[in-house]
């Protein structure tokens, strides 16, 4: 399949429904990813399958605090320079690029250097969503090693990186965006076809793609959008969609802190008839309660949308005042193994509760309020 | 308390005469192209029945789409340079990316991108160049640019590269028109940026049609104060409005969502204003519009103002009716409908013809529109109907119905009942609905402090703002009763110390009595 520039329209807005919040405005990273593809021409956009085993494929992406990239625009070439920037460090070629992240503007980056080096980019990425720590992709679970990697920063200043650990490769990185920019363009976690195989979350760059199609298509009121969505969900490998909440802004907080945007938001139902819904932000929506009771959690994906129209909205862009549907959806299973859980559970965030699946929260959150 | 609200919209002023809350004159006569003799006009009839009233108004509100307009219609825009401070970041994303190709020539070619701005800890992104400033300033004057937009990364947190390259370049041409993007937005560079270069493109015809107006209402003997409204329904005055004119984009809707509520004295409606080219779908809802939540485009270019959400429907009185009645706008006559429409002696098939063709309606020659076939009448005005309904259905907060407001020169197009309509009103004085809300705008008091949260907590240090916002309000001429929160905004500074933000409260309610303070002037 090609990916042309008539798909990045529809790729960037599912990809924002996918960021749970975070990943950034792809807007600019559309707009930048639109100049490449129409200078360089359509990019190969390649399913898993279609991998060699012994093929080198790198993930590339943007890393630091989204509130930043408000203000920090990328250039056009950052991901083509971080891509030979990277060959240029590990001495090889690279066969394809993958994005680690699917929401936000990171499902863009890798396109931008596919395009401009005229190799192809896999249908799938690293997270299936956006989450805030390396660590917590589906690569370094699956035991993949975060280095050799590169990162570049706005002046095209280049760091290395050489750990085993994608942990202290997160603490590493994390510092190093904060001393560059608050956000810089990596490749990392380079990995043979067989390696991404058994790691990536497939189909998600398409799956997107689908989603911002039907986001364009039913844009209106939250509950016109709410079948055709769910039906796209029920048909891949998420989980249920579900409707957590809708209301009104009444308090936004964010600030940077060690290199995250850290907040909390808090929504009041229009007629009062419910307890406010809390939700707490690190660059995603992590966890959203009514009163004392969880109704969904990371890794399980919560997406705020406007009332309206529909459009989702990221956690740096949320207003006082806005009307907003809060939706949740089941992750995909993989980030259901106690693999996985030990690195994306609420705890690894520093909240103290076990995860529960959204569909369970739901179900009893039903029953209480039936009661 | 008498005050005048007047409303120049691109085919029509209106004005209004209200006495406390009572409409005491309203008036709808035609836009003129020197604007000031529209609006004597307008002057003139509202006050011929109250000779020697002149002295006893205490203010004249203003609202007007002439601003909008320019930019929608892309005329009246002036060329401007846009300079942006940021280099090395952003190499191959220029100012007036993703704008329309016609309002980004409207603007000329003159781009510029040169190093410097701050990062987001207070590190500078890269040192201003004296070398590329000299040469930009240089290549200005050599083009003989008048207007320059000048945007800085991080500047809402330190604007200082902007106010050095302002300065230098009023100091070679004393007389060029300047927007400093930190002055007229918030973060969000590209949208910041978009707002400064078509309020810098707006200055000269800003200074035109505010020296217009001020003109008009002096010659009618009127020397009480004069305000202009904003898009979030406060009022500036008029110095502030020469200088902000992109701050009037959607005042219009605005001003008409708020003058139904003040007709109908319903808090919660639909409201849809008809005019001669569009219909403006919006939801009042505790008595104010609805704001859109997503980025606002103006004209196509994306801005980060607060505005209202309105759906424009390409249905108004002049619309073209074609396809024997299967096609409805949205090509239309415009303000030429009293010419070239039928009833009014010319030959275009208008909306307005099919509902005076139906009977319910006396406008013009109705003799003219007798013979019109049956099945086009009928199905033209199902198309209108139709064309409203699923408009309405796509705004509507929920699936209950609520009651449907008609307001606007074209309220009388309707004439069968909406579907999602509760009840339909049509109140008195709808035609002029937009200068009612442009006369009962509201005064905002507005505070912005860098506050350490680690000193006085979030919650605290809130409240302090706000009552300072509030008592600016009220010394502006804000009842206090009515005084609530508008927006807040905080910033975090994170290279400061002791979680350092800057933030900023505005609060507004509604003119109790006109007096002490300038409205305008705790906005700049």
């Amino acid at each position: 399949m090609k990916l042309t520039a008539d798909d990045l329209q529809d790729l960037s807005s599912g990809a924002v429904f996918l960021a749970t919040g975070g990943g950034g405005d792809p807007y600019v990273s559309f707009l930048a990813t639109r100049k490449v593809l129409e200078e360089h021409g359509p990019v190969d956009l390649i399913s898993v399958d279609e991998l060699d085993d012994d093929a080198y494929i790198v993930a590339i992406g943007g890393v630091g605090a989204p509130t930043v990239s408000l203000e920090l625009l990328p250039s056009v070439d950052d991901a083509s320079i971080a891509l030979a920037e990277f060959e240029r460090h590990v001495g090889r070629k690279v066969d394809a690029v993958v994005s680690f992240e699917i929401g936000g503007g990171n499902s863009l980056v890798p396109i931008m250097a596919a395009a401009s080096r005229g190799i192809p980019v896999v249908n799938g990425d690293g997270m299936g969503r956006a989450l805030p720590e390396a660590q917590m992709m589906t690569f370094p679970i699956a035991g993949v090693a975060p280095t050799p990697a590169i990162g570049i920063d706005y002046a095209g200043n280049v760091v290395t990186f050489s750990t085993d650990s994608t942990g202290t490769y997160e603490r590493h990185v994390r510092a190093m965006a904060q001393a560059m920019g608050g956000m810089i363009t990596t490749a990392e976690h380079p990995m043979t076809g067989k390696q991404l195989k058994s790691s990536v979350v497939p189909d998600t760059i398409s799956f997107s793609i689908e989603i911002g199609r039907i986001l364009r298509e039913y844009r209106g009121s939250a509950h016109r959008i709410f079948d055709p969505l769910s039906a796209a969900f029920a048909n891949s490998l998420y989980g249920d969609l579900f409707h957590i909440y809708t209301g009104k802004v009444v308090d936004y907080s964010s600030s940077i802190i060690g290199g995250y945007d850290i907040g909390e938001a808090s929504i009041e139902s229009f007629d009062n008839g419910e307890p406010p819904l809390r939700l707490n932000i690190k660059n995603e929506f992590l966890v959203a309660r009514i009163g004392d009771q969880v109704v969904a959690s990371v890794p399980d994906l919560i997406t705020v949308l406007d009332y309206e129209t529909s459009t989702p909205i990221n956690a740096e862009r949320l207003r006082y005042g806005q009307r907003v549907t809060v939706f949740g959806v089941g992750c995909p299973d993989y980030y259901r193994t106690d693999r996985a859980l030990d690195v994306v559970a609420p705890r690894c965030f520093g909240f103290d509760f076990e995860f529960v699946p959204v569909e369970d929260l739901q179900e009893h959150h039903q029953s209480l309020a039936g009661t | 308390m008498l005050r005048i609200g007047i409303d120049v919209g691109g085919t029509h002023t209106d004005a209004v005469l209200l006495d406390g809350d009572a409409v005491i004159a309203s008036t709808k006569a035609l836009t003129s192209a020197d604007v000031t003799t529209g609006i004597l006009d307008a002057l003139e009839t509202i006050l011929t029945e109250h000779r020697g009233i002149e002295d006893t108004v205490e203010a004249v509100m203003l609202g007007t789409t002439q601003f909008t307009n320019a930019v929608i219609e892309r005329r009246e825009l002036a060329e401007v340079a846009a300079v942006r401070i940021g280099i090395p970041s952003g190499t191959g994303i220029p100012p007036k990316i993703g704008w329309p190709d016609d309002v980004a020539r409207s603007l000329g070619d003159n781009v510029y991108m040169i190093r410097g701005g701050y990062l987001y800890d207070g590190w500078a992104l890269a040192e201003l160049d004296d070398a590329e400033m000299d040469a930009v300033v240089g290549d200005l004057k050599a083009k003989k640019v008048d207007a320059v937009a000048i945007s800085s990364a991080f500047s809402p947190m330190n604007p200082e590269p902007e106010q050095i390259l302002a300065k230098r370049i009023r100091a070679a041409m004393p007389n060029t028109r300047i927007t400093e993007s930190h002055k007229i937005g918030r973060l969000g560079i590209l949208e910041r940026e978009n707002a400064a270069l078509l309020n810098a493109s707006l200055l000269g015809f800003a200074d035109r049609v505010v020296s217009s107006f001020v003109d008009a209402i002096r010659q009618r003997g009127l020397t009480c104060r004069f305000f202009v409204s904003q898009n979030d329904g406060t009022l500036m005055d008029a110095e502030f409005a020469r200088q902000f004119p992109a701050l009037t984009f959607a005042s219009g809707p605005t001003n008409s969502l708020r003058g139904a509520c003040k007709l109908t004295g319903l808090d919660d409606a639909i409201v849809v204003d008809i005019g001669g080219t569009t219909s403006d779908i919006g939801i009042l809802q505790d008595g104010f519009p609805r704001e859109s939540s997503i980025v606002i485009e103006v004209g196509g270019v994306r801005t980060n103002f607060r505005m209202p959400d309105i759906l424009a429907l390409g249905l108004g009185g002049g619309s073209l009716v074609t396809e024997g009645g299967d096609k409805v706008g949205p090509r239309s006559v415009g303000h030429a409908l009293v010419e070239e429409g039928l009833v009014f002696g010319g030959d275009t098939l208008t909306a307005t013809d099919i509902v005076v063709a139906t009977g319910n309606v006396t406008i013009g020659d109705s003799s003219r529109v007798a013979d019109l076939d049956r099945d086009l009448v009928s199905s033209a005005v199902r198309q209108m109907t139709g064309m409203l309904n699923a408009g309405i259905e796509k705004m509507k907060p929920s699936s209950d119905p609520l009651p449907v407001v008609l307001v606007g020169g074209g309220a009388v197009l309707v004439t069968e009942k909406l579907d999602a309509a509760s009840e339909m009103l049509t109140p008195e004085h709808a035609g002029v609905a937009n200068a009612i809300g442009a006369a009962i705008a509201q005064i905002g008091g507005e505070t912005e402090r860098m506050v350490s949260y680690d000193k006085t907590p979030r919650k605290q240090a809130i409240e302090e703002v706000t009552r300072e916002a509030t008592s600016i309000a009220l010394a502006a001429g804000a009842d206090s009763s009515t005084i609530r929160m508008a927006d807040i905004e905080e910033t975090s500074i994170s290279y400061m110390a002791g979680n350092t933000t800057r933030l900023r409260v505005k609060v507004v309610g509604d003119i109790g009595s006109i007096g002490g303070t300038t409205a305008g002037e705790d906005v700049a």
